[in-house]
């Protein structure tokens, strides 16, 4: 499902060049589940955006499926996060001005599912994540931090992507709330055959995943 | 959702600020628009006024004005002369004289009253009267005013050998072009004071003349005349040939200009040639510096709303740059993103239109006149009188029957300069779209560099702030 090979990402600061990234190389089978762990400014974020096309790498590629990312035109990557890829973030990201169920529609009207079918799909999907149709009606800031999270799956969900990209997605919630959000999360790829990558400095998150690799200075190991 | 509808939702996300944000640009769309509605009001009026001053020209003997001053009648040949210059499209030559009760037996229906006696008294001349006592203190007692006669050539324009007016044919007919035989029209005023009707006959220079017509002009001095063929009061007068004003028309108003050049060059210094574009550039010119003043302060405002509009917008797209980056990386293209903050964009300025037509349409009037006012008693000050009035009995000019000629000069002076302050804005669909229109440009305007903002958040940047 997704190959990378000799991923690199640096950055400049003045006159400085910063090795975000070095060499990476690693693939994922498809419908698995893996976590990358990593301390705080090891690259991770960084990772995730090149697996995500929303930056371009300095050398290496990334193949998901059959198709070098890294090498799309800017229309195709819009459409390669659009229909490929589903994003969960720590902090949430919905749209505070749209209802839980505007959020889950938004993606599929950016993929052009016609208004009744992406309706009936935000639905069902706020009701696998567990919030009831009262819920589904509300803006983001009458929701508690893990009903926000269960939204942003939904969300990650909406358009059936092949990978679904989520950084730290339970670093915001208290524990007993964070293992729900991984269950859920864990099995609703699981009954939709998503391959789910996972950045996280959470050891016990780490170690229910399909494989764990490691991020440090910018390396990645195989643990 | 549409893109539409999310920008639109968005525009009420900080209630506070929009109603800010309105406020502010209906003042400047309102000022926009009444800017606009002065503006119009007043291309309308300077529109009205070129078209009022007509494409005619005055020409006078040189050193005379009416039956004031001095000099030497102009003569045919000279007419003819100005007949063939270019752009000459016709000439109306006219001989004014006035009959004294020794020279006709019409009484004029002019009381000289102090006016008249105070102008035959300066004039050194009785008017052919017989003046009773000193030369120091000549005694005016029974001094009665001439009639004034004018012979035309164009029976059919009187208002133009009258200096304007508006002449309405009474009763009878009027006598044909060229004529030479001894008919004459009447003023009302003339008509009644001496019991003539159409049929009547009068004497005049020894001659009897038959009454063919009686006018009315609508103000006593011009209904106190006697209006002739020219030749017949050539002829009668013992004048022949002799002319003492003539009306040029021009085939077009932007001829008037070089045809009043070419006419002057070809008379020389026998001839005072003028046109009443002079005049009216005089009055025009408070309408001008209104009309810049409103241009300016219109394109003023749209630019003032235009900057409005765009420091929201660079505020708003900053403000939600994390936002703009998740919409990003869930797949939302450039341009949607831009469509959806211009439609924020334009919900605003549509808003503050809808407020702003209204503020404009009240405030229209009240501003255009309050310009014009400026304008006018500032340039009343440093310029000509901007009101003309005469006195009730014939008094036009001087003295009395003299003032044919003037009268077209104070009339149209006076008239335009005092219909400036009648200017009154019209409020159509057309004005209300134009706000609209305008209220749009604005957005698009102001969104623009917002768009370029957007067109720069990379959703990879906002994920590294996570």
């Amino acid at each position: 499902m997704l190959q990378v090979k000799g991923l690199s990402k640096t950055f400049s600061s003045g006159d400085t060049a910063v090795k975000a990234i070095e060499k990476i190389s690693f693939s994922v089978p498809e419908g698995k589940f893996t976590s990358i762990i990593g301390k705080s400014g090891s690259g991770k974020s960084t990772l995730l955006c090149l697996l995500g096309a929303l930056d371009k790498p300095t050398t290496g590629s990334v193949i998901v499926g059959d198709q070098d990312i890294t090498k799309l035109s800017d229309h195709a990557l819009i459409k390669y996060r659009c229909q490929k890829i589903g994003f969960v973030f720590q902090n949430y990201n919905l749209v505070p001005n749209l209802s839980a169920l505007e959020n889950v529609m938004l993606p599929m009207e950016f993929a052009k599912v016609p208004k009744k079918e992406r309706t009936e799909r935000a639905r069902k999907l706020l009701e696998e994540v567990g919030l009831d149709e009262s819920k589904q009606q509300r803006k983001p800031y009458r929701l508690s931090g893990g009903e926000q999270q269960r939204v942003a799956i939904a969300r990650a969900l909406a358009n059936k992507p092949k990978l679904i990209l989520a950084d730290e997605p339970t670093g915001n919630l208290d524990s007993q709330t964070g293992k729900m959000i991984f269950d859920l999360l864990h099995g609703l790829a699981r009954k939709e055959n998503t391959t789910i990558i996972v950045v996280t400095h959470d050891l016990s998150i780490a170690g229910k995943t399909d494989a764990t690799f490691t991020l440090q200075d910018g390396k990645l190991f195989h643990k | 959702m549409s893109v539409v509808t999310r920008g639109v939702r968005n525009a009420f996300r900080n209630q506070v600020r929009t109603l800010s944000i309105v406020l502010i640009l209906s003042l400047s769309i309102g000022l926009a628009l009444s800017m606009l509605l002065a503006h119009q009001a007043v291309n309308q009026k300077i529109k009205s006024v070129k078209s009022s001053v007509g494409n005619t020209i005055s020409i006078s003997p040189a050193g005379v004005r009416g039956f004031e001053g001095g000099g030497t009648p102009l003569t045919q040949a000279q007419i003819n002369k100005v007949k063939a210059l270019p752009h000459v499209a016709s000439v109306n030559a006219t001989l004014s004289d006035r009959l004294t009760s020794d020279k006709t037996s019409l009484q004029s229906s002019i009381d000289p009253g102090n006016l008249g006696r105070r102008f035959a008294s300066n004039s050194g001349a009785s008017g052919g009267q017989q003046i009773s006592g000193g030369a120091n203190a000549p005694d005016l007692t029974n001094f009665t005013m001439p009639v004034t006669v004018t012979g035309t050539d164009n029976p059919t324009n009187l208002a133009s050998t009258q200096g304007g007016g508006t002449f309405s044919l009474k009763s009878g007919q009027v006598f044909s072009t060229g004529s030479s035989e001894n008919v004459a029209l009447l003023g009302t005023a003339l008509a009644t004071k001496n019991n003539l009707s159409v049929g009547s006959t009068f004497t005049a220079y020894g001659a009897t003349i038959k009454v063919v017509g009686i006018f009315d002009s609508g103000n006593t001095f011009s209904n106190s005349i006697l209006v002739m063929p020219l030749t017949t009061v050539q002829t009668l007068s013992a004048q022949t040939g002799d002319v003492t004003s003539a009306t040029v028309t021009v085939d077009d108003v932007s001829n008037v200009s070089s045809a009043t050049t070419s006419i002057s060059s070809a008379l020389g210094s026998a001839a005072d040639v003028t046109n009443d574009q002079t005049r009216a550039q005089e009055s025009i010119t408070p309408l001008q510096n209104i009309q810049s003043i409103s241009l300016y302060s219109l394109i003023g405002s749209v630019i003032a709303g235009a900057v409005i509009i765009l420091l929201t917008m660079i505020m708003i797209v900053r403000e939600r740059r994390r936002e703009i980056g998740v919409i990003k990386a869930i797949g939302a293209s450039n341009i949607k993103v831009i469509f959806q903050f211009m439609s924020e964009a334009v919900t605003f300025t549509l808003l503050a239109a809808v407020i702003g037509i209204a503020i404009g349409i009240a405030a229209g009037n009240p501003i255009t006149n309050m310009l014009v006012n400026n304008s006018t008693s500032s340039s009343s000050n440093s310029g000509p009188t901007t009101v003309s009035l005469s006195g009730r009995g014939g008094a036009n000019g001087l003295p009395g029957g003299g003032a044919g000629f003037r009268a077209a000069r104070n009339g149209f002076g006076g008239g335009v300069r005092n219909t400036i302050s009648n200017l009154h804005t019209n409020v159509g669909w057309d004005i209300i779209l134009y706000g609209l229109g305008a209220a749009i440009a604005i957005a698009v305007l102001g969104s623009a560099v917002a768009s370029w903002f957007i067109a720069k958040v990379r959703p990879a940047e906002v994920m590294r702030t996570e």
